[in-house]
């Protein structure tokens, strides 16, 4: 396995990239050089102004060391709302693909209807009217994201349904409930795992969204919520907003790299070179 | 294709239906109420309050206001706004076509840049233009909009200073006919440069991929054993396949270009709806919020649609 | 020498990539006179699509390297340019692919996509003529009319076969190619085909190389064979004379492994052991590790031995050093 992981370079540095990523957001408070809640008293200084790397902001805030904490609520954003979609994408594409018939009809047509909603205003509407702790924020892009992995879901059990040795557990009288969760579930996995990469990347690129139009949660270190306060400094501290924004950059960009190699890996078809 | 064309138009029909319940659901269940904010913090008169619920027929059940809505929305009257006191559709068609410009010149253009830069990366792959096109691609693709917005009003108003920060217009002159054009023009740059380079990952991807799948398939081999010249394959057969999963991202690019406009109109102060649903929600400002939101569900099902039926125009097989 | 049509001589083929290079053909020698059916059988990976695409000159110019010589219509193929070679396809030399579902344009009529192929060498043709011309086609082929004017996946992949085949019928070429062209169809479909082109070749006086694994499929319609293993030709003769006594001991394990529908009951035979790595150049005989007769001799690699009646064999069995 170690080979195939060095040997398929967007996977090696996409697995790089997030062990990277987890060092950060673990030891934040030890490799920030000040506490990201710190209101000091150097305001608004420039780069390596006063020992702060990247300068401060208005509160007297370190920059470097509200980047490097930030990691940590990106990462959880990432990681929870892309639980909740993945599980909810799972099950329902499960059962879509696996019961088939008229269930699958119906679930299919809700998933097409869902896809067409404008989600990022239906998110927007959410988190305006109902509060905008970090958590509401997660849940909400959970429940609005689930449905490219219940296509791929229903995809897979659609085939797996087909496959032997479902066949054979059905003929030895296992219910429905118990195949689709022993079997169908485990098996068809794969590709909603590595789907729920891009979902994790979209995730943190919304919640920085929602923090910049001032819908984020403000106790909480965000980049989205830098960039949102940088934008009133963008000609006399244009540091504030920069880094932020180009430490999201390196996040989603690694999340990617790990989506793709995790295709990669699980469909080594390559489409070059013609070969008979 | 009668068939197709009719299942489409009841799905998109539904989809409105749908998205209009749950947003008019969400939105009045939601704790906060436009009556708080006409009412002002302080106050909070009992007697006034229910003057002004019964005034804006807040204090029916829920489903009388649903169907009320409904009636008055279909002959074109979508309420009027509860805080700024105007009838809502003039609100929207006063901003829609500043919005209108920014997305169709944007989605227009992204699938243009894009694409070619997709197919040319694909016939020259694994050069080295393959290998700048596809990391500029990767780059743009992992960008929030709204931080690549400001990064260009950096570089080009601030340092460089030669493009205007923010505005449709300049609001101290006022220009009328070609330099009236040329100035929304020069406002238009940096927004919709930033859409555009949003947006050109998509459709950079699904081009390449495209081109290269088409590139191998059988009818491409039998047709150059019949001596077919490479620019007749190019032109005529392996871009009619190639084009048709471009022309779906082109419905799903502009449905998010729609939703998306949003962010980049809040940093270039474009006059647009964008900017005036954000207003809209902070203000818990109902009839402005559910007259937007059902235009922009309109629109996104109306590009869905005609999308589709394109797609089926260009492709035989989808018709049966 | 004008009955010759194709003649290829010490023809190779290697695949070249970063890695390694897999030589898929290997010496090969074989003519082909005018109104004949040259069958070429083999089993997956025998190199005979190889030859063929080869041949056609249709393999990535990057990773291929073909050395030898193939003189068709006194021309030699593997030299010329590919503006030549534009003149040749399609008016001279055709092909028939197997894969039919896909071989034609999915988002073209098969109308325009007929035209466009016809155009490329009569360039002022209309589209009346083209017209006429290709249904007399599809008439030979026992399709209607109508098919001309439908769309690729409007019909069956039998029917899509015998399009491909009236296609490559368009200009009269000199020769055609059929490569595994019946491979994908269902037994039925395959003898009517068969009989079609066949009947066809006698009114066009057409030349036919037909590629494929199914001794059946030669021996009812070609009447010379060419045996391949791991991209050499271990057998060529005439189809009656091979068919009913085959020399080379992997021809015999052939013919003895396809189930006669006649006689009693036997087990299947097939041939022990694998097909043998073609990226590495062997000393000897190339199929003495699975020969049952193979002998000390074939430690060292058997020469081309020819026979009577244009009959050749690469086996130490027949002669050459003993």
């Amino acid at each position: 396995m170690i080979r195939t992981i060095v040997n398929d370079k967007q996977l090696l540095f996409g697995i790089l990239g997030l062990i990277f990523l987890l060092l950060v957001a673990v030891l934040a408070p030890v490799i920030a050089p000040e506490d990201p809640y710190y209101y000091g008293p150097d305001v608004l200084n420039k780069l390596g102004e006063n020992g702060h790397l990247l300068g401060t902001n208005k509160m007297g805030q370190d920059i470097f060391s509200m980047i490097i904490h930030g990691t940590r609520t990106s990462l959880k954003v990432a990681v929870i709302s892309a639980f909740i979609s993945g599980i909810l994408g799972m099950l329902i594409g499960g059962v879509a693909g696996y019961f088939g018939g008229q269930v699958d009809r119906a679930i299919s047509e809700f998933i097409n209807i869902f896809m067409m909603l404008p989600t990022f205003f239906l998110i927007l509407l959410i988190i305006a009217l109902f509060g905008n702790s970090i958590y509401n924020v997660m849940v909400v892009i959970g429940i609005t994201t689930w449905p490219s992995n219940a296509k791929l879901m229903r995809a897979q059990a659609l085939s797996l349904r087909e496959r032997t040795f479902v066949k054979a557990a059905t003929a030895m009288g296992e219910s429905r409930l118990q195949i689709l969760f022993k079997y169908i579930i485990p098996n068809g996995v794969f590709p909603v795992i590595a789907n729920t990469t891009v979902g994790m990347s979209n995730a943190i690129l919304t919640e920085a969204g929602l923090s910049f139009l001032g819908l984020g949660d403000p106790n909480i270190i965000s980049w989205g919520q830098m960039i949102y306060d940088g934008k009133a400094y963008l000609t006399s501290a244009w540091w504030i907003a920069t880094f932020a924004g180009i430490a999201i950059v390196i996040t989603v960009t690694i999340f990617y790299l790990l989506g793709d190699g995790l295709n990669h890996v699980m469909n080594p078809k390559r489409s070059k070179g013609k070969g008979v | 294709m009668r068939k197709y064309l009719v299942k489409r138009l009841l799905t998109g029909l539904l989809t409105i239906v749908i998205a209009f319940v749950i947003n008019f659901l969400i939105i009045n269940l939601a704790p906060g109420d436009p009556i708080k904010t006409l009412m002002g913090k302080e106050s909070d008169d009992p007697v006034l309050r229910a003057a002004l619920e019964e005034k804006y027929g807040l204090n029916k059940p829920l489903h009388i206001q649903f169907f009320s809505y409904l009636k008055t929305a279909m002959r074109g009257d979508l309420g009027i706004s509860i805080i700024y006191n105007r009838p809502v559709a003039d609100m929207i068609a006063e901003k829609l076509p500043a919005t209108i410009l920014l997305v169709l010149t944007s989605g227009v253009l992204s699938l243009i840049i894009g694409t070619a830069m997709g197919i040319v990366a694909a016939r020259k792959e694994g050069t080295f233009i393959d290998v700048l096109f596809s990391g500029f691609s990767y780059i743009l693709n992992s960008m929030p909009s709204f931080w690549l917005g400001l990064m260009l009003i950096i570089i080009f108003s601030t340092v460089l200073n030669i493009l205007p920060t923010y505005g449709m217009t300049d609001a101290r002159a006022s220009y009328t006919g070609m330099a009236y054009v040329l100035d929304v023009i020069k406002h238009m740059i940096l927004p919709v440069g930033t859409l555009v380079l949003i947006e050109i990952p998509m459709y950079y991807r699904i081009a390449k991929s495209s081109v290269l799948q088409v590139t191998n398939e059988d009818y491409i081999l039998t047709l150059r054993a019949t001596g077919m010249s490479e620019k007749k394959i190019f032109n005529k057969y392996i871009f009619r396949n190639a084009i048709l999963p471009t022309v779906t991202i082109f419905g799903i690019s502009l449905a998010y270009l729609i939703t998306g406009v949003s962010l980049i109109e809040t940093v270039f102060a474009w006059p647009g709806t964008g900017r005036l649903v954000l207003t809209a929600i902070n203000q818990r400002d109902y009839p402005t919020l559910m007259g937007i939101y059902l235009i922009m569900s309109v629109s996104i099902a109306v590009v869905m649609i005609v999308v589709d039926i394109v797609y089926a125009i260009l492709d035989p097989r989808i018709r049966y | 020498m004008d009955n010759v049509i194709l003649d290829v001589r010490n023809f190779n083929v290697t695949y070249v990539n970063k890695y390694k290079k897999v030589y898929a053909v290997k010496d090969a020698n074989f003519s082909i006179n005018r109104g004949d059916s040259l069958g070429i059988v083999g089993e997956s990976g025998s190199g005979k699509s190889t030859m063929a695409m080869a041949l056609l000159r249709l393999l990535p110019e990057k990773s291929t390297e073909i050395s030898g010589s193939a003189y068709f219509l006194g021309k030699d193929l593997v030299k010329l340019s590919e503006e030549e070679l534009k003149k040749l396809r399609w008016k001279e030399l055709s092909v028939v692919f197997q894969k039919s579902m896909n071989s034609l344009s999915p988002v073209h009529r098969i109308r325009t996509q007929v035209e466009d192929i016809y155009r490329v060498h009569n360039p002022k043709a209309t589209r009346e003529e083209i017209a006429e011309r290709f249904i007399h086609l599809l008439k030979l082929v026992n399709l209607s009319d109508r098919v001309y004017n439908l769309y690729p996946h409007e019909l069956s992949g039998g029917m899509l076969q015998r399009v491909s085949i009236a296609i490559s019928l368009i200009n009269n070429p000199k020769l055609l190619i059929m490569d595994e062209a019946t491979t994908a169809l269902d037994v039925v479909t395959q003898g009517q085909i068969l009989d079609e082109v066949v009947k066809m070749e006698k009114e066009m006086d057409m030349t036919r190389i037909m590629i494929t694994h199914d001794m059946s499929v030669v021996a009812t319609s070609c009447n010379k064979v060419a045996v391949m293993y791991a991209g050499e030709i271990m057998e060529l003769g005439y189809v009656k004379d091979v068919l009913k006594k085959p020399m080379h001991p992997y021809t015999k394990g052939l013919m003895a492994s396809f189930p006669s529908l006649k006689g009693k009951k036997e087990k299947l035979q097939s041939i022990g052991g694998f097909l043998p790595d073609l990226s590495k150049k062997y000393e000897g005989c190339i199929f003495a590790p699975r020969c049952s007769s193979a002998m000390d001799i074939c430690q060292k690699k058997p020469p081309v031995i020819e026979m009577e009646n244009g009959r050749t064999v690469r086996c130490h069995l027949y002669g050459g050093e003993r």
